[in-house]
């Protein structure tokens, strides 16, 4: 009875010892990812502010998790924005709806990163960064396919992602009661269902798109744009309403754009130069 | 907190469109979950190991792994397998009645085990076949003991089916988060589906204890 005791106290004790373990190491690995995307001048003892970013890191190139660290075009483009500005600061992958309502308390994230796309209907709510990004939604369909222009997407089966640009923009074509409009939480899923013939076509940001055909080529799928249906939209930093922030980072968000170290983030990440004539010229 | 009424009045039909849904899913889930879990439920109590080792292993799989994940291998596995593509309808009600299957073999299970083996016995002393002791003692003994068992697995089904928006099943999640994604506010979309699935698990609430009482 004794011996059987003592096993199980040193069992409880080895499941406690493992908690806590798992606790630690969870935070080196944040302070590490922290100090990878550009922070390691936190190191200073001077008491300035660490701006927080919270970012929803599945939309691969723009911000992904690859093991514990967050990658992607964003990320890039927000370590050089605040080098320019002289600030230290911290990405965290904290999922959509967390960055949406911390975002918008504004007190432990004070902005948020995640290739949001500027539109009316969220300014309400929020406030936004000048324009960093220009993209537009692209159709993917299977090869073969009578789909030729988003017109033709009106009575077909769709699948988007929720809360995307593309999933407003479907329901501005289809309806949103429209039950053949699918909408799912990820672009992966959304895929799958194209994939598994639940769904004729996937609206999503270009990005992705391309991203997505060149990493499965056996699933033989095309790419279609149409840019009259699908406009421009750009994407900005994500501020609580009345941000001070705002003022800060626009100004170096311009200059990043103007010197030339966008256009380098850019090529890492797409392969060609960007054209920055819209851009530019956004609001 | 500001709380915007006016966009879940633009909602509200689409909120309801999707508690039919929920209310359709679960009650179609719980009829075939019931009829599958009854056979289920029998195989669990065979005398032969070998013969009820199936049965088991379906019981152990489908309460050991997470209805999330059961929903996805449904959709994108064996709809697809079995109908030719996905269909979030189909994937529903399989994926529902699957998992409720194995919880409701366990309530059957449980319901006539708990009845005392002296009245199958004493049934049986009295001339029954073992089939009229079953149908005449044991089982109007058993099911008023699974009656609450099974309300509260009910209760469960409606909650759960709101997993089904992850295969855009059009249910009440689905529209929270189709209104979610518009306005980019979650506040006004998850409350409001809250207090619809607390309305419909109340009333289920009320119904089961009106049902108890007169049985």
């Amino acid at each position: 009875m004794k011996t059987r005791n003592k096993w199980i106290l040193s069992a409880l004790i080895a499941i406690l010892v493992l908690a806590i373990a798992g606790c630690g190491s969870d935070n080196a690995n944040n302070a590490s990812s922290a100090s990878n995307t550009g922070s390691s001048a936190a190191e200073t003892n001077a008491p300035e502010t660490v701006v927080k970013f919270a970012s929803d890191a599945t939309y691969a190139p723009m911000e992904y998790m690859d093991k514990d660290t967050i990658k992607g075009f964003d990320i890039d483009f927000i370590a050089a924005v605040m080098e320019e500005a002289g600030m230290k600061y911290e990405v965290v992958n904290t999922g959509w709806d967390t960055m949406l309502q911390s975002v918008q308390q504004g007190t432990e994230y004070q902005a948020g990163l995640s290739a949001v796309s500027i539109t009316d209907e969220r300014k309400q709510t929020y406030d936004f960064s000048i324009p960093y990004f220009e993209s537009t939604n692209m159709i993917m369909v299977k090869e073969g396919s009578d789909i030729k222009s988003a017109l033709d997407l009106k009575d077909k089966t769709v699948a988007v992602q929720t809360a995307t640009t593309a999933d407003e923009l479907m329901s501005k074509i289809m309806g949103v009661g429209n039950t053949k409009l699918k909408r799912f939480d990820s672009n992966a899923v959304a895929m799958m269902e194209l994939d598994n013939g639940g769904a004729d076509a996937v609206v999503a940001d270009i990005a992705i798109v391309r991203e997505y055909i060149k990493n499965n080529p056996k699933m033989k799928l095309v790419g279609i744009k149409d840019t009259p249906n699908f406009g421009s939209e750009y994407y900005g930093i994500l501020f609580p309403k009345g941000s001070e922030l705002k003022a800060k980072l626009d100004p170096a968000i311009q200059k990043v754009i103007e010197n030339g170290k966008y256009e380098e983030i850019y090529k890492k990440w797409f392969g060609e130069a960007p054209d920055l004539t819209n851009l530019k010229n956004a609001k | 907190m500001d709380f915007n009424f006016d966009i879940i009045w633009g909602y509200l039909p689409l909120f309801l469109r999707g508690t039919l849904y929920t209310i359709g899913f679960s009650i179609a889930s719980i009829i075939l979950g019931s009829i599958l879990g009854l056979g289920i439920g029998f195989g669990r109590m065979l005398k032969s190991p070998l013969w009820r080792w199936p049965f088991d292993v379906y019981v152990n799989i489908f309460r050991g792994t997470p209805l999330y994940v059961q929903i996805l291998i449904v959709h994108f596995g064996l709809v697809p397998f079995l109908y030719g593509s996905t269909n979030a309808l189909i994937s529903g009600v399989v994926a529902l009645s699957l998992n409720s299957a194995a919880y409701a073999a366990e309530i059957f299970r449980a319901g006539i085990q708990s009845v005392d083996s002296g009245q199958r016995e004493a049934a049986l002393s009295l001339g029954m076949t073992r089939r009229q002791s079953m149908r005449f003692v044991v089982l109007p003994q058993a099911i008023k003991r699974m009656v609450p068992a099974f309300g509260n697995e009910f209760i469960v089904l409606v909650k759960d089916s709101s997993l089904l928006a992850l295969v855009a099943a059009p249910e009440i999640m689905y529209w929270g988060n189709t209104m979610k994604g518009q306005y980019m506010r979650i506040w006004e979309p998850y409350l409001t589906a809250a207090v619809i699935y607390f309305i419909l698990t109340y009333s289920l609430n009320k119904l089961l204890a009106y049902i108890e009482r007169r049985m």
